[in-house]
């Protein structure tokens, strides 16, 4: 039974898709006086053509340089974007139809956002969120009692959150992203701008919650060391396409460093 | 509606807790919108002084007027003009990602996530100036006629609301809509000042019906004026029934349009 969840395509996405439109102003006084008349607008082409599955119960990382599309990426799977054509389904569901049953079943931790009550404590978000997810008085405990003690947070659940530090604060994003057990969970650049010591407890913690309770989890990260530590699988993207989709070792082992990745994977692509 | 109601509860609950971290700014508003209400009064009372009728009502009606919006507006400022009014900013620093990925209206918890008691005491200013505004025209409170002008009341109140994450609304589509906020500030002040039996022509088409303003006091107290008539109150619950719809399309719609911001 475990092994046919654990083989359960959970994420799939074909020939998707995401083209912005934007402004192109020419330069000086000028160029934007003509544009209060006559508009120029180029098309962006944020994600291109891909095809992107997951399993459920793994660990995947989405790796990139600036602006490669990762984060569009993310944004389309969670539905807070809308594909501009292409397939998508995760879950079962067309994200961007944003169905209460699909929000109830994943969460999305944006290193650089965030959904803590700054002036409260994070038991003060965590209740909001119990009610969110509805979530019975018994399993909130068991749960909140669960991930504080996983993340030895315990003493700080009651301090307010501007007083936290910055990696004491993203393991509460986590825990908080996590009340609810979602099936899957994606994280956007978590360990963002965390200092070693704290970027390694993260990563030690996110292990044990993929293999504990089974996460199914994206993660996007500019950090080689967070995909190494962390992904069985990688998926490398550069400018909006996928030039690699494969096991983490293998692509390290090939391509040895991030700008060989980024560079050789393009042209075996 | 059960679950709404309990996260409700709890956004009402953290808000409160949130304002009273800092000690000033939870007392701060009471004496704050207090004393504006003051000026507010005076204000009216200068301009109201001498002056008998306008658009066919005597003094006891504008006072009631006058009451009727002070109390549209207070309950406005409670209860969701700070939620509303954070929408824009949510958009264009894509904040808003977070309110759509959670399984609870986006809009419920933006409206309601801000609720301002520091404008309480206006709530309450404004019921005394409706006693003695009703006092003055000589209005017989009775259960009915108390139901009615209820009704009206929160009715308009829905109104006004559309009205507001309408214009707000907009800001899933064009850069800013600070210049709309201002013609709503425009056309709120002088809607305090002017009740809609003043307007004719192109004005009423302006204030009855493009921004409908103009009606939203005015129709609770046609009501305890006993002058609503059917037509009347046909159009007001139609025009409501109308904005709601287009707000909920421009809402619905603006979400499918959003882009996020990139990070």
């Amino acid at each position: 039974m475990n092994n046919q969840i654990m083989n359960e395509m959970i994420i799939e996405t074909k020939n998707l898709t995401k083209v912005y439109r934007r402004f192109v102003k020419k330069e000086g006084l000028r160029g934007s006086i003509e544009g209060l008349f006559k508009r120029e607008y180029e098309q962006k082409e944020a994600v291109s053509g891909i095809d992107f599955n997951v399993r459920e119960g793994e660990f995947i990382g989405l790796i990139g340089p600036n602006g490669a599309g990762k984060t569009t990426l993310i944004k389309m799977l969670t539905g807070i974007i809308a594909p501009t054509s292409g397939e998508i389904s995760v879950m079962g569901y067309y994200p961007n139809n944003m169905k209460r049953g699909f929000k109830m079943q994943y969460a999305v931790v944006m290193g650089q956002k965030s959904q803590l009550f700054m002036e409260l404590t994070v038991n003060d978000t965590l209740r909001l969120f119990k009610e969110i997810y509805e979530i019975p008085q018994e399993e909130y405990i068991r749960t909140r009692a669960f991930f504080t003690e996983l993340f030895d947070v315990k003493e700080l659940m009651e301090v307010q959150v501007r007083t936290l530090s910055l990696g004491e604060r993203m393991k509460m994003e986590i825990i908080v992203a996590l009340l609810h057990n979602p099936r899957v969970l994606f994280l956007d650049e978590p360990t963002i701008g965390l200092d070693a010591i704290a970027a390694n407890q993260i990563r030690r913690f996110l292990k044990e919650v993929n293999q504990k309770k089974k996460t199914t989890i994206v993660l996007t990260s500019h950090y080689m060391e967070d995909i190494r530590t962390l992904c069985g699988r990688t998926v490398v993207i550069n400018h909006g396409k996928k030039i690699y989709d494969g096991g983490t070792e293998e692509m390290f082992a090939r391509y040895h460093d991030v700008e060989r990745i980024y560079k050789e994977a393009e042209q075996d692509a | 509606m059960r679950k709404n109601f309990r996260v409700i509860k709890e956004l009402v609950r953290l808000r409160f807790q949130n304002l009273m971290m800092f000690r000033l700014g939870f007392f701060g508003p009471f004496f704050v919108d207090g004393s504006l209400f003051l000026v507010q009064l005076l204000v009216f009372d200068a301009v109201y002084a001498n002056v008998d009728e306008i658009g066919g009502w005597q003094r006891g009606e504008m006072i009631l007027y006058i009451g009727t919006f002070s109390l549209l507006n207070a309950v406005n400022m409670v209860v969701y003009f700070f939620g509303v009014g954070g929408i824009p900013d949510k958009i264009k620093s894509g904040e808003m990602d977070l309110y759509l990925t959670k399984p609870v209206s986006p809009l419920l918890r933006l409206s309601l996530e801000s609720i301002n008691p520091g404008s309480l005491p206006l709530v309450v200013m404004s019921l005394i100036i409706i006693a003695y505004g009703a006092g003055s025209a000589g209005v017989r409170w009775n259960p009915k006629l108390f139901a009615g002008y209820l009704f009206w009341v929160l009715l308009m109140l829905v109104l006004y609301y559309d009205l507001e994450v309408l214009i707000r609304s907009l800001s899933f589509f064009v850069v800013s809509t600070a210049k709309m906020q201002k013609l709503e500030e425009a056309c709120i002040s002088l809607s305090m000042q002017l009740p809609g039996t003043v307007y004719y022509g192109i004005y009423k088409l302006i204030f009855c019906f493009l921004l409908p303003y103009g009606i939203m006091a005015t129709l609770p107290v046609k009501y305890l004026a006993g002058e609503c008539t059917l037509p009347a109150a046909l159009y007001g619950i139609g025009i409501t029934v109308l904005f709601s719809a287009l707000t909920a399309l421009v809402w619905k719609t603006g979400i499918r349009h959003y882009n996020s911001v990139s990070s």
